[in-house]
């Protein structure tokens, strides 16, 4: 049989742009920038750091039935957030048959690690003796899906993707399979990151953490600037979903997938690894070059990341990169490590939704060397019917999902 | 409508990779738990370690000595896995080459490292090298950098069931052309803090080697182990002549909230299992199953087996079950990848190893192995049962009597 048409019924994000979509939206539009130094998280040695946290309103704490034992679960917490508010937009049906065949993938960089920067705080004065049983549990990334699937009731299978900063798009990417290979008729996928102590200082110790804002492709920028939040998507079959009157957001027409196998951080600086993830998409969606009108970069404000893009981009499009817009929203909600490949597939399929693009913020002086329409400053109408989603991660898996306007 | 089918069309798996306690060839492996051996101590020991694992014994890549031993133990899984598949570099490019690791934990002895040091010594004098290998994907994504694998590298966590899950996928991936062969690989040497915050749980048997199913468990012992397989389409293995290990014929996966109902969710796994390979339960010639003596977890996936596998109104299944963690210990998300391998290894010798471990079966009517018996039949079925809840179920065919 061909292929199911699988669509995003159900959108929820927690960003530092807000917990609702249409505040989100608008904030995106307008070009807000929301990173700024924080106040909620420090870390030792660094005076002042910038990002952009997301806070939650009270009824988003965790909920008495996860064990804490009085540690933080900050990643949980966030994903639970987003899971809850995509469930709800998406009505997703509630009867114990469908719930059983409703499975959730959910990726994240780094999950708990305060969990083991808590426990790291307590082994300099206790040694063994800071190693409590629930350790084992709490480290385990795994509950960022489990969690969210017993509070759901969800039967269906269950997986936590990690692909470093592609997390979200390999959440979507394996989401979307398991539902082709007929082993679930619903999903809910997406990421979930929060700021962490050794992003920080490893960025740092890179020479790649902004000492102020993010800028993608701005001649000044000086780096990534890190964000938190999560970001979730409800996919279903476009018949299941007609069938049930199911508002339909963008058609999930499939993805394409590489790794550059070149450096552990570094990406392959000729763009060929994103080049082939953007051709496989484009070739098993049976996308044509012309029918993209929007590409969500994965624009984390670092030269070198920028220009892989920016080439990949021109050797899939040639002189048509110049035009297609690009934008990077991390320069408004910071990088949200995991996280951001779900949220931009959410920011996807509101741009469709609306009509309109997000823009790039911050930016004051293109870099002759990124010639692309990256939807300076604010975002603007335009006709959106197909659109790319691109990441990249640590160890040089990319990913690129395809969202579509279902007619 | 009519769900399509999971793996389609056959997906061969071409080459097997394995390091444990017990021995680093899938027939050294399946040699010794034949004879009944255990790596695993009687005095309550925690952790069944690979004694002398010497990385360059098995693979000479750059920057090894950077990595931890969960990443130098994947590594040289997926470097026999490739060798006894006969894929070098020169003879499949690597932008048809891709990895899946399954890991939860094998990043963690990195990341408390690192983490420490910038509590003790601070930023500057931290090893900023430390950080990129200390994300839970960096195992999966030094394996991909070790090989050139360029088609894609990701890495799937369920604490138990995700080889399975990663097996499925891969063999979706390999199907949709997305490359030629596809490494699927895990390895378990879980760090001293997870050693300890597992016995403090209680997971970890204070006082005897598991007793794997059996009424009296009372924990499980932790075990290392690399496993790999590679996977390939059975037309693309057949036409460039690769000895067939075995084959991929179906796949399901289920979730349930707590113990007690963790029976039903592999019932449903394994019902989605038989259903994607169109088969019945007659036909599942052994049950390779992922019980580690915990006892709420064993019982559940005795009760998912029966229930799933049994001829209707109660009757028993007679398919026999063996299990290896009583042998090889809780290897964590390695686990299914040596039942996978015990798996093969019965369908082609015809006979099954017995379970290490089990005098007293906590459940009655199944067909338990207590001595090595016969395999009369093809397929065979894994089970994993993760301690959050995630079920899997992966059916395998033989490499000399499975579709080709």
């Amino acid at each position: 049989m061909g292929k199911r048409r699988i669509v995003i019924t159900g959108c929820g994000i927690v960003t530092a742009a807000g917990h609702e979509l249409e505040p989100f939206w608008s904030s995106l539009m307008r070009g807000e920038c929301m990173i700024k130094p924080l106040s909620t998280f420090s870390v030792r040695d660094f005076e002042t750091l910038f990002g952009a946290e997301a806070p939650l309103p009270p009824e988003d704490a965790l909920p008495s039935h996860v064990e804490l034992s009085g540690y933080r679960a900050r990643c949980l917490t966030l994903a639970l957030a987003a899971v809850r508010r995509a469930v709800a937009d998406a009505g997703l049906p509630g009867d114990a048959a469908s719930r059983e065949r409703t499975g959730a993938v959910i990726g994240t960089t780094l999950g708990e690690e305060r969990q083991v920067g808590d426990l790291s705080d307590r082994w300099s004065t206790a040694g063994d003796a800071s190693v409590d049983p629930g350790f084992f549990a709490r480290s385990d990334n795994h509950r960022l899906a489990s969690v969210a699937a017993r509070e759901h009731g969800l039967g269906g299978p269950v997986i936590l993707s990690a692909a470093a900063c592609s997390s979200g798009n390999a959440a979507l990417a394996t989401a979307y399979d398991l539902m082709q290979m007929g082993a679930a008729d619903r999903m809910i996928a997406g990421a979930a990151d929060t700021l962490v102590r050794s992003i920080y200082c490893g960025f740092h110790r890179m020479g790649a953490l902004s000492k102020s804002v993010c800028r993608p492709y701005d001649k000044n920028r000086d780096g990534v600037a890190f964000g938190e939040g999560a970001g979730m998507v409800v996919l279903e079959d476009l018949e299941d979903a007609r069938r049930r009157g199911a508002h339909i957001y963008a058609e999930l027409a499939g993805f394409g997938v590489s790794n550059d196998a070149h450096h552990i951080t570094a990406p392959d600086p000729s763009g060929t690894g994103f080049k082939r993830a953007i051709q496989q998409a484009l070739a098993t969606t049976g996308t044509a070059l012309e029918a993209v009108d929007y590409v969500s970069a994965h624009g984390t404000g670092t030269v070198y990341s920028d220009h892989c893009e920016v080439r990949a981009l021109y050797a899939v499009f040639g002189d048509r990169a110049r035009t297609i817009p690009m934008s990077s929203i991390k320069s408004m909600i910071g990088h949200t490590n995991g996280a951001a490949s779900a949220i931009e597939a959410v920011a996807c399929a509101l741009a469709i939704q609306h009509q309109a693009v997000p823009p790039t913020a911050n930016l004051t002086e293109q870099d002759p060397e990124c010639n692309i329409d990256c939807v300076p400053n604010t975002g603007r109408a335009a006709n959106v019917s197909t659109c790319l989603n691109l990441s990249a991660g640590f160890g040089g898996f990319n990913t690129c999902t395809v969202l579509r306007r279902v007619s | 409508m009519t769900a399509p089918r999971a793996v389609q069309p056959p997906v061969a798996i071409t080459g097997v990779g394995v390091l444990t306690p017990l021995g680093d060839s899938p027939g050294a492996v399946f040699a010794a738990l034949m004879e009944g051996r255990s790596a695993v101590g009687e005095g309550g020991a925690k952790l069944a370690e690979i004694r002398d694992f010497e990385a360059t014994k098995y693979a000479n890549i750059r920057g090894m000595r950077m990595y931890n031993r969960t990443t130098r133990l994947a590594i040289c899984a997926a470097k026999l896995a490739l060798s006894d598949a006969k894929i070098e570099a020169a003879s499949l490019p690597g932008e048809d080459l891709g990895v899946l690791m399954a890991s939860t934990y094998g990043n963690m002895d990195v990341l408390l490292e690192y983490d420490r040091s910038l509590v003790e010594k601070g930023v500057q004098r931290t090893n900023g090298a430390l950080m990129p290998l200390a994300i839970p994907s960096a195992p999966g994504a030094m394996v991909a950098l070790a090989f050139g694998a360029r088609a894609f590298s990701m890495t799937l966590g369920g604490t138990g069931s995700s080889f399975l899950d990663a097996i499925a996928l891969g063999a979706r991936w390999i199907t949709d052309g997305r490359a030629r062969a596809c490494v699927v690989v895990s390895a378990s040497s879980p760090s001293p803090e997870i050693v300890l915050a597992a016995s403090r749980a209680g997971i970890l048997s204070a006082t005897e080697a598991p007793r794997v199913f059996d009424r009296r468990a009372s924990g499980t012992a932790f075990g290392e182990a690399g496993v790999a397989f590679v996977l390939e389409l059975a037309e693309s293995a057949s036409s460039r002549g690769a000895e067939v290990r075995g084959h991929v014929r179906g796949y399901g996966a289920a979730f349930a909230p707590e113990p007690s109902r963790f029976g039903g969710a592999l019932e449903r796994a394994i019902r989605g299992a038989l259903r994607d390979a169109d088969m019945t339960p007659a036909e599942i010639a052994l049950v390779s199953a992922g019980a580690s003596g915990l006892p709420a977890f064993d019982r559940a996936e005795a009760m998912g087996i029966h229930a799933a596998l049994g001829a209707g109104a109660g009757e028993a299944p007679r398919v026999p079950v063996t299990a290896m963690k009583g042998a090889l210990g809780e290897t964590l998300d390695a686990g299914p990848g040596l039942q996978s391998l015990v798996a093969l290894g019965s369908l082609d010798e015809r006979r099954a190893p017995r379970i290490v471990g089990l005098t007293d079966p906590d459940v009655e009517g199944l067909h338990y192995l207590t001595q090595e018996e016969v395999v009369a039949g093809d397929s065979a079925l894994v089970t994993s049962v993760s301690w959050s809840g995630a079920c899997s179920a992966l059916i395998l065919s033989g490499g000399a009597h499975g579709r080709a």
